[in-house]
């Protein structure tokens, strides 16, 4: 491994690129615990944003205005102004009330910032492909889920949101790999992702060139491995005539 | 002699001259000088994020400060127009480098890293130091108890290798302001910037009253004018220009009337070692 990598960092000193960054202990440790970062950054605002995306998609399409209102001015909200404004508006602000009123104990780290704003902010608009999937699901098919006696909830959870997936996917999927470039923005709170980690390299070396190049191919694996999950997940899920 | 080798030696000597003439005028001027003096303009790359080095008047919108008024006499000895530029910490030697400043009057000391990256001229301007603002009732009273704590600072600081030498866990925001907020938000127990911005700051009190300063200053370092590396020319060129701000006493005259206090022990010992050497 190790010889495979000076072979490679030697092919590219003949380019005119440096990469010998990546032997040394200090940059190489502070790049591998960025990268880990941003790989959990990532996780954890898919499984925070999908859960949120669910929530208010159920309550833009339940009918119920008092419950349809709220979700779609906060998605209009949340859609509609920067991820990066958001957080600092969060990190910043929110945060400094809360540390205001609670003092040292604020359970809110700024990774928890990250995935919070994220996750609301990517929920919005999962909840509006979901919606669309919600919709697209024939009213025959929820008569005849009426007829069967199923309850508004259970019509929900087992006829219209499995129908409502397999058509929102493709935007869902959209939305996820959005999400893994968006993390980026935990760099603004000093959040050790491997933009944040990049950063505090080359502001005290000359490779910004070669940092650059490598957390694009970065992000670019990571967003690949979304797509291709998305693509799994859509054979998977494939219903036989129906739609495809 | 034939007329040929005359003529071909006339030829020959012709061509030498030109040569000649032309590596003296390659030797009269690196490339950012000669750009300086064909385009009439100095482009100077100067950080205004607030404070008394640079800034931005909110009634003219002009910048404003230190930095600035350097840069402008800069360009006024060269007879040329100043474009002021406004860089960023993280994104300033990338500014210099890629040819989109001339010269960098950007709040960056001298460090033996940023040397191997960039050229300076001789002289330096001013003398600069870190300090960390804490709240009043902190219980840090030494650099070294830093260590283990988180600490605020701004991406591309000057004091980013010093804090990790103290072993601080540092936490660089994108400018200083966001570091300071943060610090006021209680996200890390000081916030490690210039002497130059803290000081004015805690010295106007206000919502900075609960805060204090930590003395003595962190890695004190020349602050010197910035240009890419290897150009000795623009170097030479502006060099007397600086040595002259300092027997003047003009860089004194514009601490003044910037306010920028605690007033620097520096100029007055550049001043001193100066005149000393004489015109």
């Amino acid at each position: 491994m190790s010889t495979v990598l000076h072979g490679l960092v030697g092919q590219l000193g003949q380019v005119g690129l440096d990469y010998s960054f990546l032997f040394d202990a200090y940059a190489s440790s502070k790049l591998l615990e960025g990268a880990l970062t941003t790989v959990w950054l990532c996780l954890f605002s898919m499984v925070g944003s999908l859960l949120v995306g669910m929530v208010l998609a159920a309550a833009l399409t339940s009918g119920r205005y008092w419950l349809a209102w709220p979700a779609r001015a906060f998605v209009e909200v949340t859609r509609n102004t920067p991820t990066l404004v958001q957080l600092y508006c969060a990190f910043l602000v929110l945060n400094m009330l809360i540390n205001q009123s609670l003092g040292n104990a604020n359970p809110m780290t700024p990774f928890a910032w990250v995935v919070l704003v994220i996750s609301l902010h990517k929920g919005a608009f999962h909840a509006e492909a979901l919606r669309a999937g919600i919709e697209a699901v024939p009213a025959v098919t929820l008569e005849a889920a009426s007829s069967l006696a199923l309850s508004r909830r259970q019509q929900l959870l087992q006829v219209q949101l499995p129908l409502a997936l397999r058509f929102a996917l493709p935007a869902l999927v959209n939305n996820l790999i959005d999400l893994v470039k968006m993390t980026a923005v935990a760099s603004a709170i000093a959040v050790n992702d491997i933009t944040y980690a990049s950063i505090m390299i080359w502001t005290q070396g000359d490779n910004v060139i070669e940092l650059m190049i490598l957390i694009l191919a970065f992000y670019g694996l990571l967003s690949f491995g979304v797509n291709c999950m998305g693509r799994v997940l859509e054979a998977r899920l494939r219903m036989p005539g129906y739609g495809h | 002699m034939t007329l040929f080798t005359v003529a071909r030696r006339g030829l020959f000597v012709s061509v030498l001259a030109t040569a000649t003439l032309a590596a003296s005028g390659l030797a009269q001027a690196d490339a950012t000088l000669d750009k300086i003096e064909q385009r009439h303009r100095l482009a100077v790359g100067v950080v205004l994020s607030g404070g008394p080095f640079g800034a931005i008047d909110p009634a003219t919108r002009e910048p404003i400060g230190f930095s600035v008024d350097l840069a402008r006499d800069l360009a006024r000895q060269l007879g040329v127009a100043v474009d002021l530029v406004a860089v960023q910490p993280a994104n300033r030697v990338q500014f210099l480098q890629q040819g989109k400043v001339d010269l960098l009057i950007a709040n960056m000391e001298w460090t033996p890293e940023r040397d191997k990256l960039l050229g300076h001229v001789p002289t330096p301007f001013y003398r600069v130091g870190g300090t960390a603002a804490l709240a009043k009732d902190s219980p840090i009273k030494t650099w070294a108890e830093l260590k283990g704590q988180p600490v605020c600072t701004s991406q591309g600081s000057s004091y980013t290798q010093a804090l990790v030498d103290l072993g601080a866990d540092l936490k660089a925001f994108k400018t200083s302001a966001e570091s300071l907020l943060a610090l006021r938000g209680n996200s890390c127990v000081a916030a490690v910037h210039d002497a130059t911005l803290i000081n004015p700051l805690l010295a106007k009190g206000g919502e900075w009253s609960g805060y204090r300063a930590l003395a003595p200053e962190l890695n004190p370092a020349p602050s010197v004018i910035w240009t890419r590396r290897g150009e000795s020319d623009t170097q030479q060129r502006l060099d007397p220009f600086v040595k002259q701000w300092h027997r003047s006493g003009w860089l004194i005259e514009r601490e003044q009337a910037n306010h920028i206090t605690p007033a620097s022990p520096a100029l007055v010992e550049l001043r001193a070692k100066l005149q000393g050497e004489g015109a």
